[in-house]
């Protein structure tokens, strides 16, 4: 079957002759280019192929879908690749690979090549957008670079001096020489030189046009090759190397900085954060002169280089010392020293630089699809905090550049290359993020032409080794970061491979580095506690040492307890020419995240080694010191066992752990510089925190309860139908209720619970008479209840007075705990007998209008209440996190007062999302977590265009195909068909008077089932989003303020203050027209802690009181008959569990003067005399023509002599 | 702030296209803010005259904006205490919280019930509605609400014992109206949480109460069942205007059960689907087949792009977020 091909527009250029200055954003050029070739490529495939082929122009490029015989859509893209070349010799290509197969590969658009459509196009605008507009920036940019490289070419050589003399002569001439520590000696007997450079370049990201515009500022690099003559044969050796290399570099500065010629501000730097290899910073100097370029935001680092071969590649392994200790001689037996793989990687890269080079650029013009590949990289390292440099990871854009070049180069041992250059770009990115999720880099050292070479085993870093260019390409990476960029590579692939949600946010756009969505726990201390000091020789490898260290001590002791442990910590400062290596600043705070697993994270209790393991345990007691105990357990094992305490419930075991083995093995006290937070925001809800391994600890009883209940009516005898089930259908049921079940609150609500009887032919076939046998059912059910267990108390009441074919009565149960149930009756024959009278058309349009809302109310509390509760209950105990996590989140909407607005449902759709969908993050596991990436979901969801999804069954490895079609996991058909539901409901209602959010899951394709007849209102969802978006502005300034000490800066003034969570959760109540107070005795208080009462007092109220009181909601009932009263003029907001206020805006329709009518339907005033006066016809009295508005002063009036006591007092904004 | 309220009051016109507009002075409270204490509700008071005329409108009035809180007896005691004693028959509502219970009916029916029915009180179960029964005071569930609410801004038409009444009462209003003579309202008492109270204890009716209701209500039930039967069979019997004949539940002897009719097309149509030629057999059908499938797929590309640009319309352009 051939499928449609579509060529992209090439956004690269295949000529350097293209690439004239300002040519860069000219389109129309290009695309003449690529037109052109479409003419030339259809003539040939029109010779072999009789379909016409359709041309789509789009402004960015030309779209041809060509019928291509050779395009099939199921084979793997090589062999499409290899076919096409083969047939394709027609054209006059140089490389194997061409545009003409690179646009068929393109025009298969399956989830093979790029995921679907709406991913490809997504990410080909993204591409356009982040290309940098070179143009106009480009050109002072580069005349800056030509000038700084013809001052370079003319600095005249210098005769070689002494260590001594070289520092003099060029203190003279206000440059400081970055030697790297530690220092050279003044004794040493080589001579350093400056001679003309060899070549200088270009390289980096710059030439290659891979830079992408999401950079602060770009950076151009320039490398400048120091010749061969001036090192000798064992330069590399003991820093000699470093130490020439940086009195080079205060050479070029110099010189720099004497020149007439240009004005820059030159600076210092260190190389990815790398201490050995300084480089020189070139600013634009502000003056405005033509040098500068200060407009075009790029800055210049001048690098330095060797050519290759300089020192014997042999030497320089990552297994060999290149740092003897003193006084060694030279022919010493060096293989018993330990190998120096940093120092030996850093001077390989000076001797790669071009090689490097080289080999992206052969790379790009053989595989069409790398440089987007690069780009993409780029972004998912950028968006995930990941850089080249030391301390933000060791992987940054040459390293991914490099990995994909690397990687598709075929393995001379297995003659097959990991990718394919015939790869998509999204392919490419794609199989990189595969290959560096799956290999364990760190336990199987990846060797490329280098079998040779065996890597010592328990060194733990990551290693990937280029034989060609004898490298160590991932040489600056620690095991910590290693293990992170793991982590990340397989959240994303995990993401990619779900092809029915459209992951391109997830994967390109969002900062997924933000700490307090990404992790759960952090520990914020400053460098002074590492006690490194900052005047020793090695700082910077001490440092990285420490960090090392206290990673690898907090995995031993957290175990399982955590995910990831990751470090962050600020880049080191760039210093002027003129001063001496800056010392680290120590107020500078070193950032360590934790990533908990809800499940573990506060486990009481650790098992170490049995007893008669004596070596593993005399190493677990040395670990733990006088924590380790050996205890006897119920299994009768005898094992070495560390017991953490859980009285003082403020100080979590984690961090309990943290600050015991941290004071241990690196004697770091925390004192009040150091911060843990973790879980910030559970205690605002009780039982927020997760208690032992399930976040549903607190509902257990109740859950209890409701199974000794069900069996007992199972077990009642004489009922006079079999039952089929009872189901659950409450919040508290599911764990999602923001206040735990106690047993006996006197005026809680009731769980409400769905019992269904067997089928049978007795019903009568009437709605309202179905509900007068229910009520004969539940007389007769209390009945026997009431016998058979005389502590149950029952009672029987009614509902729904105004609907006669809804239900109309439950049984309310008071079990001997004392919990209380409501139980309705289903009987499935309603949905039938309510769509009859729906589609019959003899039936009056009120009747049926009110059969169509008996329906959905039918669904909705007999069908899809039980199914939903069904399903939370599985996800809360799959995800211990999630209860705790949606209480969190409803008391934001009730705090907010917004609660009245959203059905429960909906709201744990919402928290649900987060989890089944957590992208680009791995499945929240507290409670904060959970509820603030809620909130930055809530705050990005563009309601109006987008339906919200989530589909239950993702991650569960439930078999489909045993369950019930409703409970399947969706399809892309079936989030295709909720699409076009959606969008027809758009149609409709385009003012969205009706639907407003619209919430599709996969037991409910609907959609509409929970936000139905404007729940919520247009204007309530906008405030839900705007409250949304503010609560994220206060979490991103955080976290700014977070990075700003991080790098030891101090923090503005005004964001001193600690931050406190409880600021997410106050409502401004200015925003309204109306507030009515009411009452303490009538509100409740909000219970934050989750402090037990005292039972016996509880048992003290009797159950007649029990009874009166039970259910009973004054201010409920209030606010509802204010709700029917003012319908259309006054919108209420209230916070459903305090009750302490009600709010009210006025419908703006209804504030303004309008003409007078009859029926307003609101209390009205008529003002305005407008119009002439005449004498009434009928009445002897004056009339006049008037307007009408609402009559404020009677309403409020009206409110308070309906609310009787329960209104204290009135405020009108 | 009051004396503007009162200015504004001055302003107030005396009638409107035909209404009387009739200032109430309302109870006052402390717990209100100063701006509302001198508020006054204003009813719009006419004669009754509607689109159908009945024989009782010419001793109604016709009264739009009443209070939430009125009912039939405070507004008695309005006319009766205030306006020249004129005695009220009875009151009729337009709205109520809650609302009443709605019956469904049939279309034909309720045509015929607006006109000459009214007032007219038929034999119960002769009147048949579309479910249930009309229920009388033992078949109807107890009530759970003391005393029923207006919604705001509702109409209210009382009609007066007799003519004379009616047109003393008119000519009160207007008389209090031209005088600016202060009428006060007096609501419904038992409002606030002692209503909310009564509500609470009334939503547990005794089960005696309870079954005993359930007991008239079933044996209602079925005659009305009868009824509705006697209806149906009239319906399948007699054609419509259009000639055609309903197809109504019940009745074997009808011409089909609209059940079985469906039943029946749908297994017409797996006969046909089964007994069709394979649609793989001929060549034509599978380059057809292909055709469509690439058109398809041409499509769907077509729809995301559009999609796509829309998405960019909407957001502006993607940017990487920092």
């Amino acid at each position: 079957m051939a499928s449609p091909a579509t060529k992209r527009r090439k956004l690269s250029y295949s000529d350097e002759s293209d690439r004239s200055e300002g040519g860069y954003d000219n389109h129309d050029s290009d695309n003449l280019h690529s037109q052109g070739e479409d003419i030339e490529r259809r003539d040939i495939e029109d010779t072999d192929d009789s379909m016409p082929d359709v041309e789509y122009t789009e402004e960015g490029g030309s779209y041809s879908i060509v019928n291509a015989e050779n395009a099939a859509t199921a084979s793997p893209p090589n062999n499409e690749v290899e076919s096409h070349t083969a047939s394709a010799h027609a054209k006059a290509d140089k490389t194997p690979y061409t545009r003409q197969s690179m646009s068929l590969r393109d025009g298969v658009y399956t989830s093979e090549v790029y995921k679907s459509n709406v991913f490809k196009l997504q990410v080909d605008e993204l591409l356009q957008q982040v290309k940098p507009k070179y143009g106009k920036k480009k050109v002072p940019a580069e005349n800056a670079m030509r000038i700084l490289k013809s001052i370079i070419e003319q600095l005249p050589n210098r005769t070689p001096l002494s260590i001594p003399e070289a520092r003099a002569s060029l203190k003279s001439e206000g440059v400081v020489i970055p030697f790297p520590n530690p220092q050279p000696s003044k004794d040493a007997k080589y001579k350093l030189q400056y001679d003309r450079p060899s070549s200088i370049n270009a390289t980096g990201s710059y030439p290659l046009e891979i830079a992408t515009q999401t950079e602060d500022s770009l950076s151009i690099d320039l490398v400048v090759t120091m010749p061969k003559a001036i090192f000798q044969e064992k330069d590399y050796l003991n820093y000699r190397y470093f130490y020439k290399r940086a009195y080079y570099l205060a050479c070029i500065a110099a010189g720099i900085k004497t020149s007439k010629r240009g004005a820059f501000s030159i600076s210092f730097g260190y190389l990815n954060g790398n201490h050995l290899q300084p480089i020189i910073v070139i600013r634009p100097s502000l003056h405005g002169d033509i040098d500068d370029f200060a407009s075009s935001n790029f800055q210049i680092h001048i690098l330095l280089a060797i050519p290759e071969k300089t020192f014997a590649e042999s030497k320089l392994l990552p297994i060999s010392n290149s740092i003897r200790p003193k006084g060694m001689e030279d022919g010493a037996e060096t293989q018993s020293l330990s190998p120096t793989p940093f120092y030996n990687g850093s001077i390989q890269s000076d001797a790669t630089v071009s090689a490097y080079l080289k080999l992206l650029h052969f790379t790009s013009s053989k595989s069409d699809a790398y440089k987007d590949a690069c780009v993409l990289g780029r972004l998912w390292l950028k968006q995930r905090g990941f850089g080249s440099s030391v301390r933000k990871g060791g992987f940054g854009n040459f390293e991914w550049a490099a990995t994909v070049a690397l990687l598709l180069e075929p393995d001379p041992g297995t003659a097959a290359a990991v990718l394919s250059p015939g790869y998509s770009s999204y392919q490419l990115f794609k199989a990189t993020l595969q290959f560096l999720a799956t290999h364990n880099l760190s336990e199987y050292p990846y060797r490329l032409y280098a079998h040779d070479i065996i890597f010592p085993k328990g060194d733990n870093t990551p290693v990937f080794f280029d034989g060609p260019r004898k490298m160590n390409i991932l040489f600056k990476m620690m095991q910590w970061s290693y293990s992170r960029l793991q982590a990340e590579a397989q959240t994303t692939i995990q993401m990619l491979s779900d092809s029915r949600f459209d992951q391109f946010e997830s994967t390109f756009i969002l900062k997924t580095d933000i700490v307090k969505y990404h992790y759960d726990s952090t520990l914020e201390m400053p460098l002074s506690k590492l006690q490194v000091d900052t005047n020793s020789d090695n700082y910077f490898p001490y440092l990285n040492e420490t960090i090392g260290n206290i990673h690898k001590i907090l995995i031993r002791a957290l175990t399982d307890r955590v995910d990831i442990i990751s470090f962050a910590l600020a880049d080191e400062d760039n210093w002027p020419i003129s001063s001496n290596l800056p010392r680290e600043n120590q107020r500078k705070t070193l950032l360590i995240n934790f990533a908990t697993n809800p499940i573990t994270a506060n486990r009481t209790v650790d098992l170490g080694p049995t007893a008669e393991n004596k070596r593993e345990a005399a190493s677990f007691r040395q670990f733990w010191g006088e924590k380790a105990e050996l205890r006897r357990f119920k299994d009768g094992s005898i094992r070495e066992s560390i017991v953490w305490s859980t009285k003082n419930t403020s100080v979590l075991v984690l961090e309990q752990i943290i600050s015991f083995i941290l004071g241990k093995h690196l004697s770091l006290t925390f004192t009040e510089n150091a911060r843990f937070s973790s879980d910030t925001f559970a205690h605002l809800v009780p039982f927020g925190r997760i208690q032992g391994q399930s976040g549903i600890v607190p509902f257990v009883p109740l859950l209890n309860n409701l199974a000794g209940l069900e069996q007992d009516i199972r077990q009642l005898e004489h009922l006079p139908l079999q039952i089929r089930r009872i189901s659950a259908a409450d919040a508290l049921l599911r764990y999602s209720a923001i206040e735990i079940p106690t047993s006996v609150c006197p005026n809680s609500t009731p769980a409400s619970i769905v019992l269904q009887f067997e089928g049978s032919a007795r019903w009568p076939d009437d709605l309202c008479a179905i509900q007068r046998t229910k009520i004969a059912f539940l007389l007769k059910l209390s009945d026997l209840l009431s016998a058979a267990k005389p502590s149950y108390v029952t009672r029987i009441g009614l509902e729904n007075p105004s609907q006669p074919s809804q239900n109309q009565s439950y049984l309310d149960i008071i079990t001997p705990q004392r919990f209380s149930f409501r139980l309705r009756i289903h009987h499935d024959r309603e949905a039938t007998l309510l769509d009859r009278q729906l589609k019959d058309k003899s039936l009056d349009g009120q009747s049926r209008e009110s059969a169509a809302s008996a329906l959905a109310a039918y669904k909705r509390d007999f069908l899809q209440t039980p199914a939903h509760t069904q399903a939370l209950q599985a996800l809360c105990t799959r995800f211990p996190a999630l209860s705790p996590s949606i209480r969190l989140t409803k008391r934001w909407f009730s705090c907010h007062l917004l609660s009245p607005h959203f059905s429960s449902e909906f709201i744990e759709l919402l928290v649900a999302r987060t989890f089944l969908q957590p992208y680009p993050w791995p499945v929240p596991s507290c409670a904060t977590t959970g509820f603030l990436r809620t909130l930055a979901w809530i705050a990005r969801w563009d309601w109006r265009h987008v339906p919200l999804v989530v589909d239950f069954s993702i991650g569960s490895n439930m078999n489909n195909t045993g369950l019930e079609p409703h409970s399947r996991a969706l399809s892309t058909e079936d989030i295709e068909k909720i699409r076009m539901r959606f969008e027809a409901w758009r149609q409709i209602d385009p003012s969205m008077n009706r639907v407003v959010v619209f919430a599709a899951t996969n037991l409910d394709n609907e959609g509409t089932t929970w936000t139905d007849r404007a729940k919520p209102e247009k204007v309530v969802a906008a405030r839900m989003t705007a409250l949304a978006r503010a609560a994220t502005d206060v979490i991103r300034s955080e976290e700014d303020n977070m990075l700003t000490r991080m790098k030891g800066k101090a923090i503005e003034p005004r964001n001193m203050g600690q931050f406190v969570s409880e600021t997410l959760f106050i409502s401004r109540v200015e925003d309204f027209d109306i507030i009515i107070h009411l009452p303490r005795k009538y509100s409740r208080a909000r219970k934050i802690s989750s402090e037990p009462q005292f039972k016996n007092l509880q048992l003290q109220q009797g159950t007649g009181e029990l009874q009166t009181t039970l259910g009973f909601g004054p201010a409920q009932l209030f606010v509802a008959e204010l709700r029917d009263i003012y319908g259309e003029a006054i919108l209420w907001f209230w916070d459903s569990e305090s009750f302490n206020i009600i709010v009210g805006l006025w419908n703006p329709q209804v504030t303004t003067a309008r003409a007078w009518k009859v029926k307003a339907s609101w209390n009205s005033l008529p003002t305005d005399i407008h119009r002439a006066e005449k004498k009434s016809k009928r009445t002897n009295l004056t009339d006049q023509m008037a307007d009408m508005r609402v009559n404020k002063g009677a309403i409020c009036n009206e409110i308070k002599r309906l609310g009787g006591e329960l209104v204290e007092r009135i405020e009108i904004n | 702030m009051p004396s503007e309220i009162r200015k504004e009051q001055n302003k107030i016109p005396e009638s409107v296209s035909g209404f009387a507009i009739f200032p109430l002075s309302l109870p006052s409270f402390p717990s209100l803010p100063k701006t509302c204490a001198d508020a006054k509700h204003y009813l719009y008071i006419k004669p009754h005259e509607p689109a159908h005329p009945t024989a009782l409108d010419e001793r109604s009035l016709f009264i739009s904006n009443v209070p939430f809180d009125a009912n039939e007896g405070n507004l008695r005691a309005l006319f009766a205490d205030q306006l020249g004693g004129s005695r009220v028959a009875s009151v009729v509502f337009d709205s109520s919280v809650p609302a009443a219970p709605t019956l469904k009916r049939w279309r034909t029916d309720a045509g015929k019930k607006d006109g000459e029915q009214r007032g007219k009180k038929r034999k119960r179960d002769e009147e048949i509605v579309a479910e249930g029964v009309v229920e009388d005071e033992t078949s109807s569930l107890p009530k759970i609400w003391p005393g029923e609410l207006r919604r705001s801004g509702g109409c209210a038409v009382v009609v007066f014992v007799d003519r004379g009444s009616m047109k003393g009462a008119w000519k009160e209003v207007q008389k209090v109206i031209k005088e600016r003579r202060e009428v006060q309202w007096k609501g419904s008492e038992g409002l606030g949480v002692e209503r909310y109270r009564k509500h609470h204890a009334m939503k547990y009716p005794p089960r005696e109460a309870l079954q005993a209701s359930i007991n008239a209500y079933l044996s209602q039930f079925n005659r009305a069942e009868l009824a509705r039967n006697r209806l149906r069979a009239k319906q399948r019997s007699v054609p419509d205007e259009d000639g055609f004949i309903t197809v109504t539940r019940g009745g074997r002897s009808g011409p089909a059960r609209l059940e079985q009719a469906e039943k029946k097309k749908a297994e017409l149509e797996e006969r046909k689907k089964k007994s069709g030629v394979k649609d793989d057999f001929y060549r034509f059908q599978t380059r057809e087949k292909r055709k469509e499938a690439e058109n398809e797929l041409r499509k769907k590309f077509e729809a995301d792009r559009k999609r796509v640009e829309e998405m960019r319309q909407r957001r502006g352009k993607i940017r990487p977020e920092v």
